[in-house]
């Protein structure tokens, strides 16, 4: 088979190996790996002005949904509350560091983490191509962009709120807060944004400009 | 066309999914090192997986959280925790946190040993079903982080001292090291072994 038809015609699947020919799709459409049921590939709707617009309003919800109180408890006279943030730094006092770093992580460091690297990446992609030092960074991010995504679990988080009011609320009154509100739009912007970005279509952009 | 990546002299980039010719060694894309096959990665995924299996024990039987309601002092473990959640008629909480802390967990665990025997001992199950069945272990992993969460909103929440107080206790190191271990367990290993191993048998599951 020759190597040049063979890279634009035919993907491997990347859970089983199998080589599959590779054919246009509509829009809306995934391609399954016929033996083994992995998503392949889609068709790719990628718009970089739309995903600057959805990072900069994700970013502009991180730093409220983290430093705001999130939850609020009434109990005989005395109000608490209390931000994602410290969340993660009480469960670090208590010595349960293991903890409290799984936490941070998730909730705080791997978003910002995220939405810091969409935003630089398409920042690069608008502008910055032709340098060969952007280029090269671009290349580091888009090789950290899938752990990046992994560590992200914001969705996890807004669950969590709704869990522990619950269970709270056998004690006292809870309330939440405005951190709330901020955390859950940034969980639906990002979520807007991970479905807007495409990872193979950025990796098409950096290749384009060689 | 029935072929396989490395019959034919191809080879996927693990990082970025360039298909590269299997004589290089890094990806001419993102440099990143090629495998056509990763056999060290079942070693990798049998160590993380009987490590996460063992701290499995600490994690339900030791108290995940101890609560101080009016000078009484309640140890929690996972089970009993949601126990007290059924008997306060709070059932669909209940249910979320069963199914985030126990099931998912016990899942994970089963599931990865079921798919590594079936690498290591050339099991004959069928591989669609369990390639679907790793993908949703994959995907349900993380949903176990939702206890941890819900302990570190508690525990910064809830400090007055002998009237309400609620600390972490030590399942709580333990839970957070089997999320991670089963999650990376699943993530080294390198599916494409299942379906080189059983090939001559059976070609159709």
């Amino acid at each position: 088979m020759h190597e040049n038809a063979a890279e634009n015609s035919v993907i491997l699947c990347r859970s089983c190996d199998l080589a599959v020919r590779k054919r246009a799709l509509p829009s809306g459409v995934r391609a399954l790996c016929p033996r083994c049921g992995t998503a392949l590939y889609d068709t790719p709707y990628c718009s970089v002005n739309g995903m600057l617009a959805l990072c900069i309003s994700a970013l502009v919800f991180y730093f409220p949904a983290n430093f705001l109180p999130v939850l609020e408890i009434h109990f005989f006279g005395s109000i608490r509350t209390t931000t994602v943030f410290q969340g993660a730094f009480a469960v670090f006092d208590q010595g349960y560091w293991v903890v409290g770093l799984a936490v941070l992580a998730a909730a705080v460091i791997g978003p910002g983490l995220l939405l810091l690297s969409i935003l630089t990446q398409i920042l690069i992609v608008k502008w910055g191509l032709s340098r060969l030092f952007w280029r090269n960074s671009l290349k580091q991010l888009l090789k950290f962009h899938g752990v990046l995504s992994q560590l992200t679990m914001l969705e996890i988080y807004v669950i969590s709120f709704l869990v522990s009011s619950f269970q709270l609320s056998d004690f006292s009154d809870i309330y939440f807060g405005m951190g709330t509100f901020c955390f859950t739009m940034l969980f639906l912007v990002t979520l807007f944004l991970q479905r807007e970005y495409d990872l193979e279509h950025m990796w098409t952009l950096l290749e384009g400009h060689r | 066309m029935k072929q396989q990546g490395k019959d034919i002299g191809l080879c996927l980039c693990k990082v970025c999914r360039q298909l590269n010719s299997s004589d290089l060694t890094h990806c001419q894309r993102c440099e990143a090192e090629l495998h056509v096959r990763d056999y060290s990665s079942l070693q990798k995924s049998w160590a993380l997986l009987i490590t996460a299996a063992i701290l499995l024990v600490p994690a339900n039987i030791y108290p995940i959280t101890m609560l101080t309601n009016q000078g009484q002092v309640r140890h929690d473990t996972i089970f009993s925790g949601i126990l007290h959640l059924v008997h306060s008629d709070m059932l669909p909480i209940a249910i979320i946190v069963f199914t985030a802390s126990i099931l998912v967990p016990w899942i994970k665990i089963i599931g990865l040993s079921i798919y590594l025997c079936a690498i290591s001992f050339d099991i004959p199950i069928s591989k669609k079903k369990l390639m679907v069945g790793f993908h949703i272990i994959e995907w349900i992993g993380r949903w176990s982080m939702l206890d941890l969460f819900v302990i570190s909103i508690t525990v910064a929440l809830v400090n007055m001292g002998q009237l309400l107080d609620a600390k972490p206790a030590p399942a709580a190191t333990a839970f957070a090291l089997v999320i991670l271990l089963t999650q990376l367990a699943a993530k080294v290993l390198d599916t494409r072994l299942l379906w080189d191993r059983l090939e001559p048998q059976d070609d159709t599951n």
